[in-house]
């Protein structure tokens, strides 16, 4: 089977605009980390989409830089997290305002 | 006529997994999130079969579900989140952010596709895959490697800066 191009182009949307809205809307830091996993899993299914439609691996190639990526940004950011921790326990983005204006 | 069981397995996966990242981010508590993640990934990698992109589909159960999924479900029980289920789970902000995720599907009505079928359809193997990996992508590949080693000696530095000072 063929898995039909425009189908899985809407469906890396949807999942898409699912977690930029997780991204946006979350307040628990970990919860914005995962809402960022759930895009880049988006991102994904639109490679190897491209992939299967243009017949070359390309956009395979590109997904598993991806999910490279992905793992070295869990890495950075779970790790900020723990030395946030030690400042201020929890995991609230809202105890983060020095910067806010 | 041999009955496709590929085309209703397709769009169960595409349903399953629309509703389980609905469902991630959209309950309290941070596990129970962690969980239908899991449960996206495990139908997300169905998709990648059922597009000829086995490797992926191994590594993205391996990689992705198998160490990162855990990575963070063990920071989270790291971390003492046991006030996090009294808070309010989004911010006040969250109608805004809700126009800018539906901004983003209603791009899904925009997708055109010209009908231009591959010469071959099932290029997903192992032996293609690695041949692209460290042929034309050799040097991405490289990149990518050192990427990853900035982010080890970072996650360390930062995640071990107490016990250095003390």
């Amino acid at each position: 089977m063929i898995a039909p191009m425009d189908v899985v182009l809407k469906l890396s949307a949807l999942l898409f605009g699912i977690g930029a809205f997780g991204f946006l809307a979350r307040r628990n830091i970990i919860l914005m980390f995962i809402s960022v996993e759930i895009m880049l899993t988006a991102i994904n299914i639109s490679l190897a989409g491209f992939s299967q439609h243009h017949g070359n691996l390309r956009g395979q190639v590109l997904a598993l830089f991806v999910i490279a990526i992905a793992a070295a940004e869990a890495g950075i950011g779970l790790g900020l997290l723990i030395a946030k921790n030690r400042i201020k326990s929890g995991a609230d983005v809202s105890d983060l305002t020095k910067l806010k204006w | 006529m041999i009955f496709d069981l590929a085309t209703p397995a397709f769009y169960y996966m595409a349903g399953a997994s629309v509703v389980s990242a609905t469902l991630a981010v959209t309950r309290k508590n941070p596990v129970h999130s962690m969980l239908w993640v899991l449960v996206l990934f495990m139908h997300v990698a169905g998709i990648f079969l059922i597009l000829h992109a086995e490797f992926l589909a191994a590594v993205q159960v391996i990689v992705y579900a198998g160490a990162i999924l855990i990575f963070y479900l063990f920071i989270v029980m790291l971390l003492d989140l046991s006030g996090e289920e009294t808070r309010p789970r989004f911010s006040k902000h969250w109608p805004l952010a809700m126009v800018t995720g539906i901004f983003i599907i209603s791009l899904a009505l925009l997708v055109q596709v010209e009908p231009r079928i591959a010469e071959d359809p099932s290029p997903g193997n192992l032996a293609q895959v690695g041949k692209q990996l460290f042929g034309p992508f050799a040097l991405p590949f490289e990149i990518v490697s050192l990427v990853l080693l900035a982010a080890i000696i970072g996650a360390v530095v930062l995640a071990g800066r107490r016990s250095a000072e003390s």
